[in-house]
């Protein structure tokens, strides 16, 4: 534990060295720079002797050159949240100590007496607390980023030219301005990778093979196929064929000969797969299979090869295609002694079989798009319409217990909606709605709360005197709301158009309850369906995922205007 | 000839029309499931005037909640594919049909009809309840002993200066962990480098110990759970020891996260010795590793037994296996079960099941795979199967003879409507036996505790009264009249001239959308619920009114479940959100400095927010993988903070502790949404305050902490709120994340929300009264955190530009 600690402060000493030390640096090129400044020279000198100190401090109590090599000291500690709540009140509480001492006036100083005294007070609870378990305990891990010559010689080097750069604008205002938008373009650009990446992510991963999938040396981020040839198999119960089935094309293999009828056993499109038919030879036409390449040593001279046959304990019948002089040989190995031939290209294929997948009803998952977008267009026009005329009302109307309805609305708008979610589906159910997706989008008919509120706010903003206009002119109330009104509040429709959008779009709850049959499955819950099933093709779910995404993406950056007001409006931010 | 074929598939599309259809749902539909289709497809061959429509809805283990919804709404298949364990469950509700009439009906004249005695007992067993069969069998596993001759052959000089024989397996306990104890190695580091055997990986579980130490997790009749018997605590004391072999269970299980896929699999490179595990391997295993030397032999025994002596001395079987598997059922409700149950005799009779292997086989040949042929129930197709398929490769084969052999020797899982709680709550003592949380005796008895409890409902629930749903169905409704009239006879009455009655006429019908919805979508649902939450009712049957005894269950026999599920939301609330809220601000700052490019940057950082939520789930499961080899996530943190710090790499969503800070780096994927709301917060900050302040000497950071920061107040409140709203009611993203679809809500019910709960409870269950009940404490929970926010917003936050 002790030497845990010691270790602990010595990585920290060693930081703070490495901070002074490019402080130092920084204003030994500054004074070159500008030939001047006496104190500057000495707190700098200072600075450098501290960082010598803390930095031998580093080198004695965690050993960075232990290996043969240099480790830059990192540790953690590994302790339960108590200890850590703890930890972290007594940090605060002695940053408040420091800007007590260092306070002018007297309110100042009272209040951050106050804040450390309340915070130790908190983290002495958290002891004791922690201190109650008696399975808790610390754990401090020593270790180090190791670095190798080179990377420390490239650190160096940009070292150097950052303060030559420094040295240069040191007296310039507009280079320091510059400076500073370097480093902010450069945090960004840090930012926008590390959100970029699962996306990045996303669309490699449904373009790579099953056998990039999984690897040891780390995720392969640039894809590889398979390299193929067409190869005609010579026996005729193996070769594949192209069919006329009920009009359509179909992929088959012979599976039976009955007096020149010849049974044929659909393979593909899958679809129609299992189906069997009888044709005649002239109605076939063979086509050619992707037969792997392979490469593979045998008896010392390396070959490469394609795929003939692979045999039932897993070896694989090889015919050489190179060296020439072994052309056309046969030869059998074992599987763990050939290796494909693979060149970097992306597997489109992931997504047409990806499709394929799709129960046969739903035409390739176009029935899900259908689906969803029914659910879209009905969410987002019921939405807009009831919301807006309720919102109408509200807003300019005057009735008997306005004020009581509209205070029950408010009330309403944090309702949540599991409270009604089991009368609900007992109701839909009464109605014969389970399995259709009425459930899902009548309910947008009869407005939200929120959306309600938001349009009433907006309403409230257009001036008197365009609704009195037309009403003098004999306008009546539904006229005045559709031609005068509605026009006014565009933009915030469009707002809430956008939003409704998203949610009908995510609704997965909803599908879940009420719809069964593919026929009536939207997307949101058809990927749910295709992750369960397709779990070891992760190149097939990558593909479908991005197919669901890429609509949304498409709609984004058409109304993007919209999708930011959206979040500005209703204060909602993330999830 | 083309006329006569074209003739002959006119034909046949135009008789399509006057087909009867069958539904068939929760097969697994893939490009490699041939074998399958070949079945269906010769079953309309067979019966042409009969089409069969297949879903593959969950495939086999069948959503609880999307079948039990499709029997209540009416809508139920003809016919299910079902695990098996779960069938006296569904029978236990009436859910399913009873088949023994059908049999009876058809056994004689029909040759395709199953009988029992075709079957293995075990699995015909599982697919009955209360001595009645609701489905058929298909297909069976059961669990042996594999073992890897290559390591065995490798340290036979250690084996054999401990005294064991390194040809042969262990046939006992004892042996198993002897040999155990010198086959595992450590590293210089005590990290796990080769486990001899873990007992509970592969697929064991404390069953497989309990049968062959003649357990019973069960009273003959059904009542009783007898979990903590003399028995079950040796088998998991057993379980607890053979764990500290390989250094402890924590130690087993951050080995595991290390494990790889495919060809890495880790008793492929020997990473693991000895398991128990089903057939169901070796597919993978012979298409990754075809020359693998291994053997599967029947799991050790307590040696008592092995030696028949003590209590074992009558025993008639030396070694025994657990087995499962699949069975065909007919839903309550369905529209066509006389076609359906012509399916099903067809798929489960012999020739059936042969043709589905053949068809495969073939497939699996085209595509130059090896084919495994899988354990059937039917015996006589099994037997046959095992012969025909052989593998070439004399280990596979060796190992499918032994599962076949071993199927005599199957023992089930108790058929009991318990079964899902009775499985939960073993995983729950097995854990907290192996974490060393509780003594095994301990372990047990909660579990007997708590399965008793849930037996103890189900017999008890005679005790209280049936009640008429209608009668306060109508008094709601009329309760909803007598309201609507009141409001018609205020208005008549109310004293207000012609033109304000006009325009009041018109406001009417302008909000009567809203109104409408309100009463039928939102207030009278509410009063139903809490009617509801009074009573026990799953639909299918009679409602009962239980008083109290829903909010007492939650609050008491529930409370575990229920504080897990709220503790589950501060957690995130607590963590989540700030860490949302400050990774967005951090954005909108730099973002705010930046001169250059925000459009640019904002797009790339507001665009995962929208990216729809399930895909997103689904990415990040797959970002989170925590096989190094596959996870985005765990690849960089192996190179980074374990070559670093030696931390292995997190487990996420596989791991109790992490499964909720993965939930976490998804939500902060999105924090892009809260960036725009922060960067608009931002602008809204007079700028006069920061020039006074510079003025004044204040720094950046000073002006950070002493301006931004307050003035930015509201947003940061406002969006804690939302965030504990949201976490209660958190489900979609939970629904995809959580790695298995049944048992507990992520590890240990680490991802359990309760509004997941109220799902499980109200849609799995269907014990709509307790869901109906936790619905109500979720609605009070909000509107109490509503209501502070309401009260409190003026004291704590700075409101200037709020208001």
């Amino acid at each position: 534990m002790t030497e845990g600690i010691l270790y602990s402060i010595a990585s920290i000493a060693t930081w703070i060295a490495f901070v002074l030390a490019v402080l130092f640096v920084r204003d030994f090129v500054l004074i070159v720079a500008s030939k001047s400044d006496r104190q500057l020279g000495r707190s700098s000198m200072a600075g450098g002797g501290v960082a010598l100190v803390l930095f031998l401090i580093g080198v004695v109590f965690t050993k960075p050159f232990a290996d043969g090599g240099f480790k830059l000291p990192i540790f953690w500690y590994v302790m339960p949240w108590t200890a850590w709540i703890a930890t972290g009140l007594l940090a605060y509480a002695i940053w408040s100590i420091g800007k007590t001492l260092s306070a002018i006036t007297r309110t100042e100083k009272s209040s951050g007496t106050l804040n450390a005294v309340v915070a130790l007070g908190a983290a002495v609870g958290m002891a004791i607390l922690y201190r109650t378990d008696p399975d808790n305990k610390i754990t401090v891990l020593n270790g180090g980023i190791p670095l190798s010559l080179a990377t420390i010689g490239y650190v160096m080097v940009i070292f150097v030219l950052a303060m030559i750069a420094v040295g240069m604008s040191a007296n310039s205002a507009k280079a320091r301005g510059a400076s500073k938008t370097i480093a902010t373009q450069l945090g960004l650009l840090a930012g926008s990778v590390v959100f970029g990446l699962p996306f990045v992510f996303l669309l490699v991963t449904s373009f790579k093979e099953d056998k990039d999938m999984s690897a040891k040396t780390g995720i392969i981020w640039v894809p590889r196929v398979t390299e193929t040839i067409p190869y005609i198999n010579p026996d005729p119960t193996k070769k594949h064929y192209v069919g006329q089935f009920n009009g359509n094309q179909v992929e088959a293999l012979v599976i039976g000969d009955e007096n020149g009828k010849l049974k044929m056993d659909i393979f593909r499109p899958l679809s129609v797969r299992g189906i069997t038919f009888f044709t005649t030879r002239d109605q076939l036409r063979e086509v050619p299979v992707d037969a792997k390449v392979y490469t593979a040593t045998v008896k010392g001279i390396p070959i490469k090869g394609f795929e003939k046959e692979s045999l039932e304990d897993g070896r694989k019948i090889l015919s050489i295609t190179e060296p020439v002089s072994m052309k056309d040989k046969e030869v059998t190995l074992l599987a763990s002694e050939t290796e494909a031939v693979r060149h970097i290209g992306l597997r489109t294929e992931n997504y047409s079989e990806a499709l394929q997948f799709m129960p046969l009803e739903t035409s390739g998952g176009l029935v899900y798009l259908k689906n969803t977008l029914i659910l879209v267009v009905m969410g987002v026009t019921g939405t807009v319409f009831s919301c807006s005329i309720v919102a109408y009302a509200f807003s300019r109307m005057k009735f008997p217990g306005k004020d009581k309805m509209f205070t029950i609305l408010l009330a309403t708008m944090m309702l949540p909606g599991a409270v009604t979610l089991l009368p609900q589906f007992l109701i839909f159910r009464t109605l014969g709605w389970v399995d259709t997706l009425y459930p899902i989008w009548v309910p947008a008919f009869f407005g939200s709360a929120y959306n309600i509120f938001l349009l009433r706010q907006f309403f409230s903003q257009i001036p008197m005197e365009l609704e009195d206009a037309a009403k003098i002119d004999g306008c009546s109330y539904l006229k005045t709301f559709w031609a005068i009104m509605m026009p006014q509040i565009k933009p915030a429709l469009a707002v809430i158009a956008v939003g409704t959008f998203l949610g009908a779009w995510n609704n997965f709850m909803g599908p879940l309850i009420y719809v069964n049959s593919p026929e009536h499955m939207p997307l949101s819950y058809a990927l749910q369906l295709f992750k369960g099933d397709r779990t070891n093709e992760p190149g097939l779910l990558m593909a479908f995922t991005t197919m669901t995404v890429v609509p949304v993406v498409a709609v984004f950056f058409f109304a993007q205007k919209y999708f930011i007001e959206g979040v500005t409006l209703s204060g909602f931010g993330g999830r | 000839m083309v006329l006569l074929s074209s003739y002959a598939l006119g034909q046949s599309t135009s008789a399509r029309s006057a087909k009867r259809e069958v539904v068939l749902w929760g097969l697994s539909l893939g490009p490699d499931t041939k074998g399958q289709d070949a079945v269906i497809r010769e079953f309309e061959n067979r019966n042409p005037d009969i089409k069969v429509k297949l879903l593959s809805m969950g495939a086999g283990r069948m959503d609880p909640q999307k079948l039990m919804t499709a029997i209540v709404g009416n809508v139920a298949p003809d016919v299910i594919y079902q695990d098996r364990f779960t069938i006296s469950d569904w029978a236990s509700r009436g859910a399913f049909r009873q088949l023994d009439d059908l049999i009876k009906r058809d056994s004689t004249s029909d040759p395709l009809c199953p009988t029992e005695k075709q079957y293995y007992s075990a699995t015909w067993q599982e697919a009955s309840y209360g001595g009645k069969v609701y489905a058929i069998p298909t297909s069976s596993d059961n669990r042996i002993l594999y073992w890897n001759k290559k390591i065995f052959r490798e340290e036979s000089a250690k084996l054999r200066a401990a005294g064991l024989d390194p040809t042969r397996p262990p046939r006992t306990w004892t042996e198993l962990l002897a040999y155990s104890k010198v086959l595992t190695k450590f590293g210089n580091d005590g990290r796990l480098e080769r486990a001899g055997f873990m007992p509970n990986f592969g697929n064991a579980w404390l069953y497989m110990y309990a049968f062959q130490n003649n357990a019973n997790f069960l009273s003959s009749d059904g009542r009783k759970c007898t979990m903590n018997t003399p028995e079950a605590v040796e088998a998991l004391d057993y379980i607890v020891k053979g764990y500290e072999i390989v250094g402890g269970y924590e130690k087993a299980k951050s080995f595991e996260t290390g494990f790889q896929g495919n060809e890495n699999d880790c008793f492929i490179v020997g990473q693991v010795v000895m398991k128990i595990d089903g057939d169901w391997i070796l597919n993978n295993l012979a298409r990754y590793a075809p020359e693998l030397e291994f053997n599967g032999d029947p799991a050790p025994v307590p040696d008592d037994r092995f030696n028949k002596k003590g209590r074992f001395a009558n025993e008639k079987d030396t070694f025994v296996t657990w087995m499962g598997g699949f069975s065909l059922a007919i839903p309550k409700g369905a529209k066509n079960s006389e076609d359906g149950w012509k399916l099903i005799k067809f798929i489960t009779s012999a020739e059936g099941r042969l043709i589905e292997n053949r068809a495969q086989a073939a497939w699996e040949r085209m595509r130059g795979r090896v084919f495994m042929p899988r354990q059937i129930a039917n015996i006589e197709a099994n037997e046959a199967s095992s012969k025909i398929f052989k593998p070439a490769s004399p280990n596979y084969a060796q190992a499918i003879d032994m599962h076949t052999k071993m199927a005599r020797y199957g023992r089930i899982r108790p058929a009991t409507f318990a079964g899902q709680v009775l499985w939960s709550e073993h995983v729950k003592a097995l854990e907290a036996a192996c974490y060393k949380k509780a003594t095994s005796e301990k372990a047990l008895q909660d579990a007997q505790v708590a399965v008793q409890r849930e037996l103890d409902a189900f017999y008890d629930k005679e005790k209280y009264s049936v009640i008429d749903l209608k009668a306060p169905a109508f008094l709601g409704f009329l309760g909803l009249l007598g309201f609507f009239g009141y409001f018609v006879l205020q208005f008549a009455k109310a004293r207000i001239g012609r033109l304000e009655r006009h325009e009041a006429k018109w406001a009417y019908l302008f909000v009567s959308p809203w109104i409408i919805g309100f009463l039928l979508l939102t207030i009278g649902p509410m009063l139903a619920s809490l009617f509801f939450s009074f009573t026990q009712w799953d639909v299918l049957n009679e409602a009962r009114f239980v008083g109290l005894k829903n909010y007492m269950e939650m609050f008491g026999a529930d409370w575990k479940s229920v504080s897990r599920a709220l503790s589950n939301v501060a957690y995130l609330t607590g963590v989540g959100v700030p860490l949302g809220l400050t990774t967005g601000l951090a954005i909108a700052l730099l973002l705010n400095t930046a001169s250059k490019g925000i459009r640019f940057y904002r797009t790339i950082f507001y665009f995962p927010s929208i990216v729809p939520v399930i895909a997103s789930a689904v990415l990040w499961t797959w970002v989170l993988t925590a096989d190094p080899g596959k996870g985005l996530i765990n690849s960089y943190w192996i190179d980074t903070i374990t070559k670093w710090l030696n931390i292995p790499p997190p487990g996420w969503l596989q791991s109790a502790d992490w499964s909720k800070p993965a939930l976490i780096l998804q939500g902060a994927w999105g924090a892009g949404g809260g960036m725009v709301l922060w960067l608009a917060g931002l602008k809204g900050v007079p700028t006069s305050l920061y020039e006074a302040a510079s003025i004044d000497g204040a720094n950046g950071n000073r002006q950070f902490w002493s301006i931004t920061f307050p003035q930015l107040s509201p947003i940061i409140f406002f969006n804690l709120i939302t965030g504990f709203i949201g976490s209660m009611q958190e489900f979609d993203r939970v629904y995809v994340m959580r790695p298995s679809q049944d048992g507990p809500v992520g590890p240990d019910d680490s991802m359990l929300t309760p509004t997941y709960h109220l799902f499980n409870n109200g849609f799995a269950f269907f014990k709509m009264g307790y869901a109906s009940a936790l619905a109500w404490l979720i609605f009070i929970l909000v509107m109490i955190v509503t209501f502070i926010q309401w009260k409190l917003k003026d004291r704590w936050v700075h409101s200037e530009i709020s208001s």
